[in-house]
């Protein structure tokens, strides 16, 4: 038995330490906004904060996640609280298309906020180096993400 | 009257829940005492089976089902029924499923998949098109006689899966004038893997002898008939449900894997799901075909384009699939943006021992508009002729005729090149070019069509006063179904977008319907939709009279009331008649239905072509600037325009993003995507480590104006905007570097390695061989017979 503390909150696997953390997010704790959509850590689809860190959860076994403190998409506006001031920019910019990749994307985005309060657009672009969106061209996603950045909006080093 | 949700930017519906990681799609689906299904593939690319022995992998843990050819004996095809769901007799492609197995847990099915015993017998394979084309080839269907044809008129023969022709005016004597100056150009371009984030998956249960099946699909009742047919029972035993979708781009044009997981739900009486995995889609994704092109022009010195012809060989893979249908595009991609004196185009799918393609987003359109415009670029090099005013003087307008002899109606690509060269003009290039970077720049036009076809929609008045929109359509993450149909509904009906219901699609309560694609949802389920509207707004004002004592004629539907015109009260709710008609009629609904026109083509010019005139014609304008590095071979775009003809514009803000993203999509395909298949015929590109795909630093944010006004039968002038965006990119990029780097750009993508060979001159340009030199050489069809069929 492991214990793992998901989103605040703590609990048990069974799971066979090698178990990448991304299933059992999703088939042990039903926390299906993380997706899988290559499964080799290249989409950043599955990516999640492990003890505040980035991760590609696809490629960290569950035996790694021991004890430690893991926040998926699902922390970002829990139950029925209003959506994180990341989520609402995405949806005022319009900025969902088919969706797969946001949940990897915004806890990246959430970890370039927690270490820098105001981002240029090209730490923007930088940060997403590891995640993929096949519908958006991108452009809003920085857009939105610019757009609650303290930066001043003309001081872009792009 | 117009109301303002029209041209409104109303945000997703759909946006919140997939911000917060809760939307379900199918790869997220799960069913108590649900079994997990993986497929034994074929590792060889030519092969005849000897044996297919389940026997040692039925014994292994946890299986529940197996389920082979035997199973399955149908085939499926649309123009030609040449595709069984497991290879039979023969392997014609290097990842072919050839068995599939439900277990109770993936592990347990991917062992026992591996467990089957495949004996095999290798064939040479065919890789390439010019391996198939090569005389003598061997015949990748010998069989091919005798496959059931659903679509006649193209010419088969050998591993020539279908031609389609055009013949129009004589344009052997047009070449033949002293007076013209003849360009050729020959061009080669890639694969590309559609690679949506949501892998095609789908889940299959057997229900009161039915199938059940939730997919990831863009077209539920494509998916129903094939399933039907492959398992040989009735359509009407399938029903088909589709939650959201993680991306489409035309890879979930076809039916997929649901055949396979129905058999397995069938023979273990327990639901079962069967995903992709990313290895499995970049090895088996029916990719963007690669084609090999000749163009061959006779222009005079006032630019004036006398004769054309093409030959355009598109790599169908082992299996035809959409290929004969695509084959129909060439015609109008080719043909349908210039006027043209006489032409004559032949357009072939050909089959190889590879994984078979499909459709893509603007399918057939990106290259042979990468193809067309280089060859007007080379063109206008030829007879010194600027390569804006050549296009200016040249493109399609009012009343002038396409390849196949269709009118086109209204001047639209015209002012649309007009739109650009003043936002060119307002955006002179950037100063500061250092760095020993070589610029370049280049305008082009693309025409495109939407894939008109039936549609149908069922509005449902709930006795609150809101609708209820049931359609086959399915939201792939494009927003038409929660963006543009809402809209249009909530218009119609003096409602708020909110007020409108949109039902999933479900094949068991909606009509039938082609499928989203195409750029299709908004003008025919738009129209279907709209159709729908006015039989519920009719019913509603008869009944809103009676009550108000008036006549239907003189009332108004706005803001959810209905009042007498000119007079502000009395007025009644939507919902009071709603409510009133439960005692009186019952309750209120309405249908609507859609189909093409039809549009005309001059007849006998075009043979083989499932489309022959576009009903709904599309325009684009790009334009792009380049720096290509001559160190590296790099090309960096610096900036790209767009003025895209989009009929009016329900919602301009999500058809902007649609541009950004078709933009971005086919960056990738000029410069990186690269699909490259390897002696045994599997794809080397097995993941995205391989695969380049657009990252946020290599895309540049694309400034775009929507032209509206063209003719168009979609509702309230719409057309579709969701696929064009990518058509003219690869055209563009390809023809800056050409003018960046002053070499002649005949294939994509422009990868680095390639850029830096053709800036060293020891790029070699591609060997088309395989091509006839004389057009006539490239045609099964009897070339004197085809000018008899134009009436020459």
């Amino acid at each position: 038995m492991m214990y793992i503390t998901v989103n605040g909150e703590q609990k048990s696997t069974q799971a066979d330490p090698m178990t990448p953390l991304a299933r059992v997010l999703r088939e042990e704790f039903f926390l299906t906004g993380t997706k899988v959509a290559c499964g080799e850590g290249f989409c950043g689809s599955c990516l999640v904060l492990l003890d505040d860190r980035p991760v590609m959860s696809c490629l960290v076994p569950i035996g790694l996640a021991r004890d430690r403190s893991v926040r998926t998409v699902e922390s970002l506006a829990p139950d029925d609280r209003p959506l994180s001031p990341l989520q609402q920019a995405m949806e005022e910019h319009d900025a969902v298309q088919c969706g797969m990749c946001f949940p990897g994307i915004l806890m990246m985005l959430t970890h370039l906020f927690e270490k820098d309060d105001a981002p240029s657009e090209a730490d923007i672009r930088a940060a997403l180096v590891g995640n993929v969106c096949r519908c958006t061209g991108y452009a809003r996603i920085v857009e939105a993400a610019l757009s609650v950045s303290g930066r001043p909006q003309s001081d872009n080093n792009r | 009257m117009s109301s303002p949700v029209i041209g409104s930017n109303l945000p997703r519906r759909d946006a919140r829940d997939k911000l917060r990681g809760r939307t379900r799609y199918t790869s997220d689906s799960g069913r108590l005492g649900m079994l997990h299904a993986a497929l034994c593939r074929a590792a060889v690319s030519a092969a005849r089976i000897v044996r297919v022995d389940v026997s040692k992998a039925r014994r292994m843990p946890g299986v529940r089902a197996i389920v082979t050819s035997q199973d399955a004996p149908g085939r499926y095809g649309i123009a030609v029924e040449d595709h069984p769901l497991f290879a039979a007799d023969e392997v014609r492609f290097n990842g072919e499923p050839v068995a599939a197995v439900a277990a109770d847990t993936l592990e347990q099915a991917r062992a026992a998949a591996d467990a089957v015993v495949v004996e095999l017998e290798p064939l040479p394979a065919l890789l390439s098109m010019a391996e198939a084309l090569a005389p003598g080839a061997r015949e990748i269907h010998s069989g091919w006689r005798d496959y059931e044809v659903l679509v006649e008129g193209g010419e088969r023969a050998g591993n020539v899966a279908w031609e389609a022709t055009v013949v129009r005016g004589h344009a052997e004597s047009a070449f033949a004038r002293d007076d013209v100056t003849v360009v050729e150009s020959e061009f080669r371009s890639g694969r590309q893997n559609q690679a949506p984030l949501e892998p095609r998956g789908c889940v299959a249960s057997y229900e009161d002898g039915r199938f059940v099946i939730e997919t990831s699909t863009q077209v539920p009742w494509a998916v129903r008939s094939t399933t039907a047919r492959l398992l040989g029972v009735s359509p009407s035993d399938v029903r088909v449900t589709v939650p959201a979708v993680g991306g489409g781009f035309g890879l979930k044009f076809e039916a997929a894997l649901e055949p396979f997981a129905a058999l397995l739900a069938r023979a273990s009486g327990r639901p079962v799901r069967l995903v992709n995995s990313r290895q499995d889609e970049m090895q088996t994704a029916l990719c963007r075909e690669n084609a090999e092109i000749r163009l061959r022009s006779a222009v005079t010195q006032d630019g004036s384009i006398v004769a054309r012809e093409a030959v355009v060989l598109m790599d169908c893979g082992a299996y035809g699939g959409e290929q004969p249908f695509l084959t129909t595009m060439t015609a109008h991609t080719l043909g349908g943006n210039y006027r043209l004196g006489s032409v004559r185009l032949v357009s072939r799918a050909i089959y190889t021992n590879t994984a078979p393609t499909g459709a893509f987003r603007a399918c057939n359109g990106t290259y042979c508009t990468f193809a067309l415009e280089r060859h007007t670029d080379e063109i206008c090099a030829a007879i010194g002729m600027d390569p804006l005013e050549f296009r200016r003087r040249n493109v399609i307008g009012d009343q002038d005729i396409g390849s196949t002899g269709q009118v086109f109606e209204g001047d639209v690509l015209r002012p649309m090149l007009d739109r650009m060269a003043r936002l060119r003009q307002c955006h002179p290039p950037r100063e500061g070019r250092t760095g020993g970077r070589l610029y370049g720049r280049a305008t082009v036009v693309g025409t495109w069509f939407i894939f008109v076809g039936p549609s149908a929609a069922t509005v449902n008045l709930n006795p609150d006063g809101g609708v209820t929109l049931v359609t086959s359509g399915v939201e792939i993450g494009s927003g038409s179904t929660v963006q543009a149909l809402p809209q249009l509904v909530a218009n119609a009906l003096g409602l708020r977008p909110e007020d409108v219901v949109v039902r999933a699609a479900d094949t068991d309560s909606a009509g039938y319907d082609v499928g989203v694609g195409g750029g299709r949802t908004t003008v025919s389920l738009g129209v279907a939709s709209t159709l729908a509207c006015a039989e519920v707004k009719k019913k509603l004002l008869d009944l809103a009279a009676d009550m108000l004592e008036a006549s239907p004629e003189d009332l108004v539907l706005e803001n959810g009331c209905i009042s007498i015109a000119g007079v502000p009260s009395p007025r009644l709710t939507i919902a009071q008649v709603a409510e009133h008609a439960q005692a009186v009629t019952g309750p209120i609904s309405g249908n609507g239905s859609f189909t093409g026109s039809g549009a005309a083509a001059m007849p006998g010019c075009a043979s083989g072509h499932m489309i022959e005139a576009l009903d709904l014609p599309v325009f684009a304008v790009h334009d792009c600037e380049v720096a290509v590095d001559p160190r590296t071979g790099h090309v960096d775009v610096l900036s790209y325009r767009v003025v895209q003809d989009v009929g009016r514009a329900i919602n301009p803000r999500a058809i902007h993003n649609q541009i950004q993203g078709g933009v971005v999509q086919g960056l990738g395909y000029a410069l990186h995507e690269e699909i490259s298949i390897g002696v045994d015929g599997r794809i080397r590109q097995q993941g995205f480590e391989m695969y380049r795909l657009p990252l946020a630093q290599d895309s540049v944010t694309v400034q775009a104006e929507l032209h509206e006004g063209a003719p168009s039968m979609g509702p309230l002038g719409a057309k579709g905007a969701g696929e064009v965006p990518i058509l003219n990119v690869a055209a563009a990029v390809s023809c800056a570097v050409a003018n960046a780097t002053g070499k002649r750009v005949q294939e994509i993508p422009l990868t680095p390695p390639r850029v830096l060979e053709m800036l060293t001159d020891f790029r070699q340009p591609p060997n088309l061989n395989h091509i006839g030199r004389s057009w006539r050489d490239n045609v099964l069809a009897d070339p004197d017979a085809l000018l008899v069929k134009a009436g020459i």
